[in-house]
């Protein structure tokens, strides 16, 4: 009886009306954000234990490092603004300027991923490693460092290849405005997390 | 996006005085931590603007205002709720570091 109901009524007699009125791929999108956020929560909760409960925790980076990190921070919060810009541009059905903005988000991305890096090779250099310090501090400072640092420039790495997806899809038109937009959240809570980690991991770290 | 929030999404000149918020914020925080207060006070200032940050992306860059209210209820005070009770271990770090086992 369902079967013929759903024929004489259309398919869409069975679809619930989209929940909070945003498209699910865009719900689904906020539940990761969730998630990830408590994910990355926790490690800098446990960051901040490990912390807190060594006795020689140190404050190695120099003003080299600060200012690197700043410099990333400006990279990555106006990557969020060409990200909105990409949005407002698909949104209004402009798609060479929509792909141009995505393609100056990625390439921001990409300058943040190799100033990143480039830190990360640094203090590999210099003698840093997961339970090395070559400062004599606590040894666990590298393990917090380098995971944390590292699952957020995975996070970014990923975002530029999803966005460099979308761009395609969306040039081509398999992928519609609702895309750019979800993949836009995505984005700019790599921003958010970037809020956090510079603070509290390089800037009270600071000598 | 429904027609009612699309009209009262602002352009993007609202948007670039938003960025240079952000900047500002990350400039206080630096010129906070070369003042050399305090680590904890430098802790609980870096925190504050760093919610403080996330606060003005969620809402406008993730446009979280701009959506159903519902929507902003169903997420955040319980993502708020849960990372707050991460920090019941606290006053065991302290205990730690007074055993003076991590060196």
């Amino acid at each position: 009886m369902s079967d013929d109901l759903a024929v004489a009524a259309g398919q869409d007699a069975l679809m619930e009306a989209p929940v909070f009125g945003i498209p699910v791929k865009k719900l689904t999108m906020w539940f990761f954000i969730i998630s990830d956020t408590l994910t990355f929560g926790a490690f800098l909760f446990s960051y901040g234990y490990t912390r807190i409960s060594s006795s020689n925790w140190g404050a190695p980076f120099e003003s080299g490092t600060i200012i690197n990190g700043v410099i990333m921070s400006v990279v990555l919060v106006t990557s969020g603004l060409t990200m909105l810009a990409a949005v407002a541009a698909a949104k209004n059905d402009n798609k060479p300027r929509a792909l141009r903005w995505l393609g100056v988000t990625m390439a921001l991305g990409a300058l943040f991923a190799i100033l990143h890096l480039r830190e990360w090779f640094k203090m590999i250099g210099e003698g840093w490693r997961l339970f090395q310090n070559p400062t004599g501090g606590a040894q666990q400072f590298g393990a917090a460092f380098f995971s944390i640092t590292g699952l957020h420039m995975a996070h970014v790495i990923v975002g530029i290849i999803v966005i460099g997806v979308i761009a395609m899809g969306f040039r081509s038109g398999r992928f519609d405005s609702n895309h750019v937009e979800t993949t836009g959240l995505y984005w700019h809570f790599v921003d958010v997390v970037w809020m956090f980690v510079f603070p509290l991991m390089y800037l009270m770290n600071a000598r | 996006m429904s027609a009612i929030t699309a009209k009262r999404e602002p352009g993007m000149g609202f948007y670039i005085a938003v960025w240079i918020g952000l900047l500002v914020i990350v400039g206080v925080e630096v010129a906070l931590t070369y003042q050399h207060p305090s680590a904890k006070t430098l802790l609980f200032s870096l925190l504050c603007l760093a919610f403080l940050e996330a606060a003005i992306a969620a809402l406008y860059l993730m446009h979280l205002k701009f959506e159903d209210p519902k929507l902003f209820w169903y997420l955040i005070p319980i993502t708020l709720f849960l990372l707050a009770i991460m920090d019941y271990l606290w006053p065991d770090a302290y205990r730690i570091l007074s055993l003076g086992a991590l060196k």
